[in-house]
């Protein structure tokens, strides 16, 4: 039975499905896992260039590659070139639950790289740093990100932080996606067969 | 502020309730003073409507422009109330929906039907413009319509699928202009009708209601104030509404012969709960102990699809003014072993957010290309129904929170009873029956009942044991007091409830400026 009482940070959510997030329902009813206070902070036009805010360099690099494996160039830009790296750790300086999961995370992998022979992940091959990672993404597609290990746990977060940006982007709306949307008709069209 | 100044009514909120019937009231003659806990908001230049995610860090589009107050929380939402960001779904309720409990014997009849009703639904939608299509169904009324929005490709390929299955999709009906008016031009199809429409092709309260209202002096529009307190008079009645501002706590008193409440559901309750005094203790004008109860908001289930004859194909515009169509109540004439039932929205979301991309499997550019290729065919399925009232289910203030005026937070309780669950499941097992008639690849199914459209805790009703206001929405107990907004639906049907919320509310006024007319009050 599902019984159900709100606070005002619930209501907010409600309120946010009555407006502007009504048609999402679920999935990202709350969008990219922030609270609503998190979204009146004013925006920079570009974030390509910031510095990271809450990463070193080096673990900034880690991610960044994590990233770039996670959506590539392809003939059209991929995370880097959207500023995806930026995008996470805008999102994880704000959130000490993510810092944990993915400071673990960091060590992790530098740890399964020693034993693959390197001393850090980022001095992986490709194909070894693909090795390390797709388990880690079969296994947080197979329990939809709430598997208990902490690398497992970490991946997902840096794949939802990932598609959130890219594709929230104008690199991956725009290029990627061709949206199209946000412009004025005069009359909405007809569908013709061939859509 | 005139403090000394007496009012022929005072109303406290400005969306769909207040609005309609302040402007009703002003039309009559009335000397009407609306007052609202949020600011004042313009319409056309305030809102993020053009937004882009990328023009924002976090990639969330705030709904107000850079410093412009309004809609961040619960008692501060600004001129318009909901009707600024609500999607616009105006649908008439039918004469099952007033009298369920005739037909199954389950939950409690309006005191009236269809046949009262409809002059107000009338006089509503020639004031609002509501777009939508004859359809002749026994379950939703038609209405005065202008022309529909032409349906999109992804919602006929639902409609060939509903069809399989002997089920009706029919055109949306919206309180947004299909043809422009001498005041308002149509909709330009931006997408992006959850913010406010900053042309005001959708309705909204404020302007389409109160600003002309206002124009004519007979209506007085005072925002930022926060009403906290409805004392009552020694010969029950109550005279004076107590605020104080938003933004400077300052007190104020605002006077009144006839005080309506329309701060949508669960604030209204909410607001009467607050109103104690020795002559009614639990709450104004609840000495039936019927406020708060026979909480029955709206039970949704949503399901995330991609409809696989447009997986791969391009991209194109079809964001257009978000759902273009409608599953309406079909299960009145199907047999099955609950009372009430369901309808369906679908398609209404815009294509500026891309959340289910995260769970879509692997990664890299096997990954990357999975998602392109579903992007034109992602759909959302919506279904809404009824609630039946229930003991667990009831808005009460809570006793220790408070919100950032010192108020006492407002509580929402539901439980669904057995019954709501069989309907609950057997909506669900008919989404997924249409979704998979129409070629569809289910992404994902929310987990859990949710609610929407607050429903219920202050209903109308002939017997003052077992209801709070009478048929006319005035109170049982205060002969001057009225609430108009959804909380006083005996009532919820599976129909969105605004256009419904109006037409009570300008039936109200009337009422009222009846009253005043003949000095009963």
């Amino acid at each position: 039975m599902a019984n159900y009482s709100s606070d005002r940070r619930s209501l907010l959510k409600i309120f946010g499905a009555v407006g502007a997030t009504c048609a999402y329902p679920f999935a990202s009813d709350e969008l990219f896992g922030q609270t609503a206070e998190a979204h009146h902070h004013e925006a920079p036009a570009t974030h390509e260039d910031a510095q990271p805010q809450f990463f070193n360099k080096a673990d900034f690099a880690t991610i960044s590659r994590i990233v770039d494996l996670i959506i590539p160039a392809t003939d059209t830009p991929g995370a880097l070139a959207a500023g995806v790296p930026a995008y996470v750790d805008l999102v994880i300086a704000r959130n000490t639950d993510q810092q944990l999961v993915t400071a673990d995370g960091l060590r992790w992998l530098d740890a399964e790289a020693t034993r693959a022979g390197s001393k850090k992940f980022l001095d992986l091959t490709e194909k070894q740093q693909l090795s390390i990672l797709e388990p880690l993404c079969e296994l947080a597609d197979k329990t939809n990100g709430l598997a208990r290990g902490r690398s497992v746990q970490f991946f997902a977060l840096i794949k939802s932080l990932t598609a959130d940006g890219y594709y929230t982007s104008r690199q991956g709306l725009r290029d990627e996606l061709e949206y199209k949307g946000n412009s004025a008709m005069a009359e909405y069209p007809s569908c013709v067969p061939e859509h | 502020m005139q403090t000394n100044h007496l009012y022929d009514v005072v109303v406290v909120g400005s969306g769909a309730g207040g609005g309609t019937l302040s402007a009703r009231l002003a039309d009559l003659g009335a000397d009407v003073l609306v007052l609202e806990g949020g600011p004042k908001l313009n319409t056309r230049t305030d809102f993020n409507t053009h937004g882009l995610p990328w023009e924002f860090p976090f990639r969330h589009i705030p709904t107000m422009k850079p410093g412009k107050p309004g809609m961040d929380g619960e008692r501060s939402r600004g001129l318009g109330g909901k009707t600024q960001l609500w999607n616009a779904v105006s649908l008439r309720f039918s004469e099952r929906d007033f009298k369920g409990k005739a037909h199954d014997g389950a939950g409690e009849n309006w005191p009236f039907g269809y046949a009262e009703m409809k002059p107000y639904y009338d006089r509503i939608e020639k004031q609002v413009g509501v777009c939508g299509n004859y359809d002749g169904l026994e379950d939703l009324p038609d209405g005065i319509f202008l022309p529909p929005v032409p349906m999109k490709c992804t919602d006929l390929a639902v409609k060939k699928g509903a069809e399989k299955l002997g089920v009706k999709v029919i055109h949306v009906r919206k309180a947004t202009l299909s043809r422009p008016t001498r005041t308002r031009p149509a909709c330009h199809f931006c997408g992006n009708c959850m913010s406010g429409c900053d042309v005001v092709a959708k309705y909204n309260s404020y302007d389409v209601h109160m600003l002309p209202a206002a124009a004519s002096g007979k209506l007085t529009l005072q925002q930022n104030s926060i009403v906290y307190d409805l004392p009552v008079s020694d010969e029950a009645k109550v005279k004076e509404v107590r605020y104080f501002d938003r933004e400077t706590r300052a007190e104020g008193v605002a006077r009144g012969k006839v005080i309506v409440v329309a701060c949508a559901c669960a604030q209204s309750v909410g607001l009467l709960l607050m109103s104690k005094s020795s002559r009614f203790p639990t709450g104004l004008g609840n000495s039936s102990g019927q406020l708060g109860k026979n909480f029955i908001p709206h039970i949704t289930a949503g399901f995330e699809a991609f409809l696989t004859d447009f997986i791969g194909k391009p991209s194109v515009n079809d964001e257009g003014f978000l759902d273009h169509a409608y599953v309406p109540s079909f299960m009145h004439s199907r047999k099955r072993d609950y009372p009430r039932s369901f309808g369906v929205q679908f398609n209404y979301q815009n294509h500026r957010a891309v959340g289910w991309a995260r769970s879509m499997k692997g990664m890299g550019a096997s990954y990357k290309q999975s998602i392109k290729e579903r992007y034109p065919a992602y759909f959302v399925f919506t279904g809404y129904h009824e609630m039946l009232p229930n003991k667990d289910s009831y808005i009460e203030l809570d006793p220790v929170q408070v919100d950032e005026y010192g108020l006492p937070r407002v509580k929402r309780n539901w439980k669904l009873s057995e019954d709501d669950w069989k309907l609950h499941n057997d909506m669900k097992k008919w989404c997924r029956d249409i979704l998979v008639a129409s070629k569809a690849e289910i992404h994902s199914e929310s987990a859990a009942p949710a609610s929407n459209h607050e429903v219920g805790g202050c209903r109308i009703g002939t017997d003052p044991r077992t209801s709070v206001l009478n048929e006319n929405c005035r109170s049982h107990d205060v002969p001057n007091l009225y609430v108009v907004d959804a909380s006083v639906f005996p009532s919820s049907s599976e129909k969105n409830p605004t256009l419904t919320i109006m037409a009570l509310a300008t039936r109200t006024a009337d009422h009222i400026a009846d009253r005043l007319k003949r000095g009963e009050v």
